[in-house]
């Protein structure tokens, strides 16, 4: 085994709780176990209060109002309960704090932010989506497939949010100075939040038509299907496409 | 003593006071300025800027889009010098990732690993590349060369700076019950462009201190300036705070601190 496969190993030990208490980890006795065990913690509560502060910073503009900060939950009990099954950057363990995060700032006083609920619905889904294993180098440049012989699939993790409020319209006001909270139109707004393979989020307003065509795009459906299905000239959805590659939404199959 | 620069991090919720504030001589740029920071063209207008810990791992090698992207922003800087850090925190496979500081194992391998990497980053750069020392909570059985001597050979073979974190050699010796300046003794001193210099709070998971945001101890700045005397080649040093609980407070008067303990 080489030197970069045991830092490997204890990269993956520090960072996956399961994988630490198994005798598979604890039979090589690479560390003091109780100290590996200790950092391990110290960096499951750091890096969630990392992605917390980053992912509910509105929340946290809010916190004068509602009386509650979302890294709060990281000095819980509930979180302590979370720590011998974290997995630090899985789906799964970001799911699982965005959840208590949603659940402790769902019980502060909202009353006087109407989109309070969109909010948090908004925040989780940022939260979750950044998620997962991402690349960390750009590797060497491919050849993109061609979109007309390719069949577009939506990448697992995007996701689409039906929100009662234009909450895009508010977000910047709330990390500006304000005295009385900032209000948000009443109106039905749709949003597509994506991830690249780099971990980069990014959000955009979205359509029905977008909508159906994320929808199709299970990797079964030529371009052509999926024209059809969303009412797009062939043009159009090739640009259409184009964008929801470049965000992350949606990849190109060559099939197999 | 001489005059160093003496500053901080550029931590934009400080935004506001920290482009109206005075004092201070430099910011370290941990993160690249976001597009809706309303400071950050006052900000660079009025500050040197340090590119900080901005590619990541050195053990594996950079990619040109990501060389690409730390010499656009070195450039819109106009950083004196770049640094990186002894880490590497990510797998291989990019599968799991620690996102904080993590030291390499000490060894052979690794010393040929970063220096091959290193002295492939700075021909890229158009400034001089400084690397920070990384503090390890536990020791790693494989291991094998103490830290002070593989950053000796790694700066003999690289011939770029060394950015001395003290609060991170004084965890080190604090965890390993030795004597901080002994265990700075052995580091390569003569190599030192940067000092970091941080406050320490118990942390409950670690059940001892840990870097924090908050003002350095009186011992801290006592060890900071043993070891600025013995720095030759030091020209500044910087409060390592990073954090969205630090308050404009504890910036200013730890830096008030550090440069009144250097007598600058």
């Amino acid at each position: 085994m080489s030197d970069r496969e045991v830092q490997d190993s204890l990269i993956r030990a520090l960072a996956d709780a399961p994988f630490r208490a198994s005798p598979e980890w604890r039979q090589r006795e690479l560390a003091n176990e109780d100290r590996l065990d200790r950092f391990a913690r110290f960096l499951a509560r750091h890096y969630y209060y990392e992605r917390l502060v980053q992912f509910y910073r509105y929340s946290r503009a809010l916190a004068r109002i509602t009386g509650r900060g979302p890294e709060a939950v990281l000095a819980g009990p509930a979180f302590d309960r979370l720590l011998p099954t974290i997995v630090l950057g899985s789906r799964d363990s970001g799911l699982a704090v965005a959840e208590l995060a949603t659940t402790h700032l769902a019980s502060g006083r909202t009353s006087a932010i109407r989109y309070h609920d969109d909010l948090l619905q908004y925040q989780r889904a940022m939260m979750v989506v950044e998620s997962g294993a991402r690349l960390w180098r750009e590797g060497a440049a491919v050849e993109a497939p061609d979109p007309r012989r390719s069949l577009p699939v939506k990448v697992e993790g995007t996701m689409l949010l039906e929100l009662r409020h234009d909450l895009p319209a508010v977000l910047p006001l709330l990390l500006r100075e304000w005295t009385e909270v900032p209000d948000a139109p009443e109106r039905p707004t749709t949003l597509l939040i994506a991830r690249s393979a780099h971990a980069r989020v990014s959000v955009a307003r979205t359509t029905t038509t977008i909508a159906t065509v994320l929808e199709l795009a299970d990797g079964s459906k030529s371009l052509d299907d999926l024209a059809r299905g969303a009412g797009l000239p062939p043009a159009d959805l090739e640009a259409t496409l184009q964008g929801l590659v470049e965000i992350g939404a949606v990849r190109l199959s060559t099939g197999s | 003593m001489r005059k160093l620069m003496v500053g901080a991090f550029y931590n934009p919720h400080l935004g506001r006071e920290l482009a109206a504030g005075t004092g201070i001589d430099h910011l370290a740029m941990a993160d690249p300025p976001r597009g809706d920071d309303p400071w950050w063209p006052a900000i660079r207008e009025r500050y040197t800027l340090l590119l900080h810990d901005y590619l990541g791992q050195l053990s594996e090698p950079l990619d040109e889009t990501a060389i690409q992207r730390a010499r656009s922003l070195a450039a819109l800087y106009r950083t004196p010098w770049v640094a990186e850090h002894f880490q590497c925190l990510h797998t291989e496979d990019g599968t799991y990732n620690l996102n904080y500081v993590f030291p390499p194992l000490y060894t052979e391998e690794f010393l040929d690993r970063f220096v091959a990497n290193a002295n492939a980053l700075k021909v890229r750069l158009d400034q001089p590349l400084v690397m920070e020392n990384i503090p390890g909570f536990f020791d790693v059985a494989a291991s094998r060369i103490p830290e002070a001597l593989w950053l000796r050979r790694f700066f003999e073979r690289t011939a770029v700076g060394f950015l001395l974190d003290l609060p991170h050699i004084w965890l080190e010796a604090h965890y390993h019950d030795v004597n901080p300046r002994s265990f700075l003794s052995d580091f390569p001193l003569e190599r030192v462009v940067e000092v970091h210099v941080a406050g320490v709070e118990a942390d409950r998971d670690l059940e001892g201190p840990w870097i924090a945001p908050t003002a350095p101890s009186d011992a801290m700045l006592d060890f900071m300036v043993h070891a600025v005397g013995r720095c030759p080649e030091v020209r500044a040093v910087t409060f390592d705070a990073f954090s969205p609980t630090l308050t404009s407070d504890v910036l200013f008067s730890s830096v008030a601190r550090i440069r009144g303990a250097l007598g600058n």
